[in-house]
């Protein structure tokens, strides 16, 4: 069963009490036991003694006498003391048999240890005493008193336990519910919040408790996710003001000066160095719109087919065999544009990283709840441990800086599939290199 | 070119608009400049222009929200966004909003004089009639089909649009980012020089057949569509 933290912390709690007071009552139980037997063992070993002192000092008249008369004294006639001669025949007391079921026969002068004895079908605590002579002198008490003391003791502990169990739970259920509820209301503010609806907040005061201090908390950091999330748009738009003003300026000159070679080297470093801060620029805009969504139905299998249509000459001039099986009128919802992007990075990297003789291959294929989109290569494939830094800005897998590129191509490609919603992996290859995109269906509404 | 094409810069950086002006005066416009959207806006409701260099973030406000203004103010007159918004939705969104043309700062200098050229063209279409013939060869655009003489010169449908592109603007500069936009659709600039080894397998068609060269490369720049150069040269 799966339980909630909540439900968790209420059974604990409850199970803990539960077994405190268990304990403690059992403890009690076990402790008044011992005492009420104590006191029946002192008993009957003082009344035997006394018995058999007076045997000591009169004779057997005596301790008849004595016997009945305790016998008569005994109004709860929870009492049995016999006295029996050498051939077993009974002199006085309420007990016919010697030795009872359970008595162990004392050698002449001894004394039984206090033990359990059947009467009459009665359990009993006794004693018994060998006198010189042969006589067999037992005292014994009933432990049916005792016995009922201690069943009813067991029933009242049983039902204790029983009504902290059931007060246990129902206080540890009301108060998980309770918990659960104020807990709930703030995944949904994070569950909306993770949906893209950065200005989600709860509505009222927040609680004087801690939740209420959590939902301070949570409100306060979406407040200033929401502020840097402006504060990235606004910064792509000034950088971008700010930095292409001046290269507008030194690129318009550049050309004035017409020193062939030279500028048009200068040219390109200009044109190279903005399509960094391009891609850059584009990669803040898609994390900061991660989750946002498009409305705009886009058919990815006509454009996987335009952009390999694109490509497919210059895999040709490179001697690499270009495959596609795209299967035909597979719709998502996405931005034409920032798609398109990331389909040239991922053939751009499949061809950079392909020796002539090797094949790339294109799939889209319709599927539930996701259309998979791969791109295969049989080139080199990743250098043994760069598949964490894979997606990192600036990562490159050839440092030595022999192939073209700034390590851009992949972080894009990350960042436009997180803002469409779709997921990233990389399926294992014998060879080469794979990357499957498995994007969001269109949910038909 | 019988009368010089007129064409007023709005932007606000002078030094930018200085090289702007530079650049177009050299290539043989006659160029106005405003510096400011009101000024601007007032100076194109008071001359003709054929085209008009608009920037964004402008004193006076966005270019973009201009552009209606602009067009009721100056019907005709083809409007070029030159913009530090550069990103390709900022460009789409130009295009969208009815900008006929968008160029992302830092721009090259013939980027920029090829697109002026390219939108004068547009805005001042020769009639087609659906045949666009130089010299030998014979573009048809209603049925698609392209030929030399009487040989007939199979092409790809993209191939075909690439071809149309450089016929309508024969004898001017085309770069790859035009043809990237204008014939793929396509806002961004890829990292490898796909553009030209489309050019190259188009060429190497027309020119198998024409046995002339039809397309020449400006290098670092694009293309110049021009089958009668060597012919004019001699």
């Amino acid at each position: 069963m799966h339980l909630t933290t909540a439900q968790r912390l209420a059974a604990a709690i409850a199970g803990a009490v539960l077994l405190v007071s268990a304990l403690a009552l059992v403890t009690q139980y076990v402790l008044v036991k011992r005492d009420l037997m104590a006191r029946q063992t002192t008993l009957v070993q003082a009344d035997l003694a006394g018995f058999a002192a007076l045997y000591d000092q009169r004779r057997i008249i005596a301790v008849r006498q004595a016997i009945e008369f305790r016998l008569a004294q005994d109004s709860t006639a929870d009492m049995a003391i016999a006295l029996w001669d050498r051939r077993s025949e009974p002199l006085a007391g309420n007990i016919q048999n010697w030795p009872p079921r359970g008595m162990v026969v004392p050698a002449e002068g001894a004394t039984t240890p206090v033990q359990f004895v059947t009467l009459g079908d009665q359990p009993y605590l006794g004693t018994a005493r060998m006198l010189a002579g042969g006589f067999a002198l037992m005292v014994a008490r009933s432990t049916a008193s005792m016995n009922a003391v201690l069943a009813q003791m067991r029933r009242l502990i049983a039902a204790a336990l029983a009504a902290i169990a059931v007060i246990g739970a129902l206080t540890g259920h009301f108060a998980s519910r309770w918990i659960l509820r104020k807990i709930t209301r703030i995944n949904a503010l994070a569950d909306q919040v993770a949906g893209g609806d950065l200005s989600a907040r709860l509505p009222g005061p927040a609680d004087p408790d801690e939740f209420g201090t959590l939902q301070r908390h949570f409100h306060h950091m979406l407040d200033r996710v929401e502020a840097l999330n402006r504060a990235t748009h606004h910064l792509s738009d000034t950088v971008a003001h700010e930095l292409r003003t001046p290269l507008t300026r030194i690129q318009a000159r550049l050309s004035r000066l017409n020193a062939g070679n030279d500028s048009a080297a200068l040219q390109e470093e200009i044109r190279s160095t903005v399509r960094i801060f391009d891609s850059l620029l584009e990669i803040a805009r898609a994390e900061a719109e991660e989750g946002q969504g498009t409305a705009l139905p886009l058919n990815l299998s006509d454009l996987l087919v335009e952009i390999c249509e694109l490509y497919e000459p210059l895999a040709d001039t490179l001697d690499i065999a270009f495959r596609t099986d795209i299967a035909p009128a597979v719709t998502i919802l996405g931005d034409r544009n920032l798609i398109a992007q990331l389909i040239s990075n991922l053939l751009d990297n499949a061809l950079k990283f392909s020796p002539p003789g090797q094949s790339v291959t294109v799939s889209l294929a319709a599927d539930d709840p996701r259309h998979l989109m791969r791109v295969s290569d049989t080139g080199r494939g990743l250098p043994p441990g760069f598949e964490a830094h894979l997606f990192d800005r600036f990562a490159r897998a050839d440092p030595t800086g022999a192939a073209p590129g700034h390590g851009l191509g992949l972080a894009l490609v990350k960042a436009v599939a997180l803002r469409h919603g779709a997921k990233l992996s990389l399926p294992a290859t014998d060879k080469g290199f794979a990357i499957e995109i498995a994007w969001p269906k269109v949910v038909e509404t | 070119m019988s009368d010089p094409a007129r064409i007023l810069i709005i932007e606000d950086d002078a030094v930018t608009a200085e090289e702007m002006s530079g650049i177009l005066r050299d290539a043989g416009f006659v160029v106005a400049h405003a510096d400011t959207l009101p000024a601007g806006l007032a100076r194109a409701a008071a001359d003709p222009f054929h085209a008009i260099v608009l920037d964004r973030m402008l004193p006076g406000g966005d270019g973009i929200d201009a552009i209606d203004t602009l067009r009721a103010s100056r019907a005709g007159a083809m409007i070029l966004m030159v913009s530090a918004l550069g990103r390709a939705a900022n460009r789409i969104e130009g295009l969208d909003r009815g900008a006929d043309d968008y160029l992302a700062k830092p721009f090259e200098t013939q980027e920029l004089t090829a697109r002026i050229r390219a939108l004068l063209r547009r805005a001042d279409p020769v009639a087609e009639a659906g045949l666009m013939q130089f010299g030998a060869l014979q573009i048809r655009t209603k049925a698609r089909t392209v030929h030399a003489g009487d040989t007939h010169i199979p092409l790809s449908p993209r191939e075909f649009d690439l071809l149309v592109f450089f016929a309508r603007n024969h004898g001017d500069l085309v770069t790859r980012m035009q043809l990237l936009e204008h014939v793929w659709n396509l806002h961004f600039d890829p990292q490898t020089n796909v553009v030209d080894v489309h050019v190259s397998r188009l060429r190497r068609k027309l020119e198998t057949a024409m046995d002339v060269p039809v397309l020449h490369t400006e290098r670092g720049a694009g293309y110049v569509f021009d089958p009668l150069r060597p012919a004019a040269e001699g």
